[in-house]
């Protein structure tokens, strides 16, 4: 009971924090593209940082130790990776004032990918027996069915952007296909599970990402993105949605007093 | 006599679960233990005796992925598959 009410809070904050980032960005833009571009930026870098915060939190209680210790560094080398991107961003626009795609930014936002799909691969390792070819075949049908307006907008567009820019924002929708495996087995695997809160909310974060950066390709190639334009809701929802799915786990596997103490006793 | 060859198949059946355990990580470890003692008043070595509170435990925190969990802990246990009591626990462990 008291377990549930806790979830039900959890679920109210998030909710919460949605609402809250949502409707910071949707009020700045009746106050011009400047001031939604300086709200976005400036709301992206905490909402990062908590991420590698909570990250760093969870990887010190698993300390290195069996599959999920390893999965949980890969975890906080992507929350590291993706933070370095936004601060980079920010600072390529807000004191710079230049146009953050394509920058070094990029280069931190995709290298965030691969550790993602390590910790996966690191995560669900203890349960490789249960995951069937038909379940990563089914998995990797629904990935690749959520790519092709991506690739169908790529390859079928009259932008007057440089190839590379349009090869690096067509990178994105593909590295959140190929995340999108792992978090779908997942989501199998551990169905009624306490842990399958943490992997929901991996699983919505990543379609966020995919939306978003779908979205971000189309209205890059039109011309018409900014930073604050909706789509980037979708972006902070998704750290937002990672940032709950961690501190989910934080709480299920925080440290008993009880084995605490019977330490000190033995000591 | 037999109660020692009992006490030793808790010691080993207790070290089975605590190997596969760790092996997931030493917070699944502890955050089982809990469970276990919180939901049903048991300790590790107990589980020998009620295989059925380790399943349900595992259960609640991995879902349908706690069948591999049970699965490992058979697998350390192969070797002593001849022993009656153990093949008798790793049947009830996996209902």
């Amino acid at each position: 009971m008291q377990n549930n009410l806790e979830k039900l809070q959890e679920q109210k904050s998030l909710f919460a924090c949605l609402l809250i980032t949502g409707m910071a960005i949707v009020c700045a833009t009746f106050f011009g593209k400047e001031v939604v571009k300086i709200v976005t930026d400036f709301t992206y870098i905490p909402v990062a940082g908590s991420l590698v915060v909570l990250c760093i939190v969870i990887s010190l209680r698993f300390k290195k130790t069996g599959n999920h210790g390893k999965a949980w560094l890969l975890f906080l080398a992507t929350a590291i990776s993706w933070f370095i991107a936004e601060t980079t961003w920010t600072i390529y626009e807000l004191v710079y004032h230049l146009n953050p795609f394509p920058s070094e930014a990029d280069i931190f936002y995709i290298v965030g990918y691969p550790f993602l799909f390590l910790f996966s691969i690191h995560y669900l390792k203890p349960f490789t027996k249960l995951i069937s070819r038909k379940m990563i075949i089914s998995a990797s049908l629904i990935a690749v069915s959520v790519l092709i307006p991506n690739l169908y907008m790529t390859f079928d567009n009259n932008s007057n952007e440089n190839k590379l820019t349009i090869a690096l924002g067509a990178t994105y929708p593909v590295a959140d296909a190929i995340i999108l495996v792992p978090a779908l087995i997942g989501i199998f695997l551990f169905f009624r599970g306490e842990v399958s809160f943490l992997w929901t909310l991996l699983l919505v974060g990543i379609l966020f990402e995919v939306i978003g950066d779908t979205g971000f390709q189309y209205f890059t190639l039109d011309n018409s993105y900014y930073t604050g334009h909706p789509v980037d809701i979708l972006f902070i929802w998704s750290y937002v949605m990672f940032s709950f799915g961690v501190y989910d786990h934080i709480k299920i596997f925080k440290k008993d007093e009880n084995v605490k103490q019977n330490k000190l006793l033995d000591n | 006599m037999n109660f020692d060859q009992d006490q030793l198949r808790k010691a080993i059946v207790s070290l089975a679960i605590e190997k596969t355990l760790l092996g997931i990580g030493k917070p699944v470890y502890e955050k089982t233990i809990k469970q276990l003692s919180k939901e049903y008043g048991i300790y590790l070595p107990e589980c020998y005796d009620h295989p059925e509170y380790l399943n349900k435990v595992l259960k609640k925190i991995f879902g349908n992925a706690h069948i591999t969990i049970i699965e490992a802990i058979k697998k350390e246990l192969d070797e002593h598959l001849t022993e009656k009591p153990i093949e008798t626990f790793l049947i009830a462990i996996g209902e």
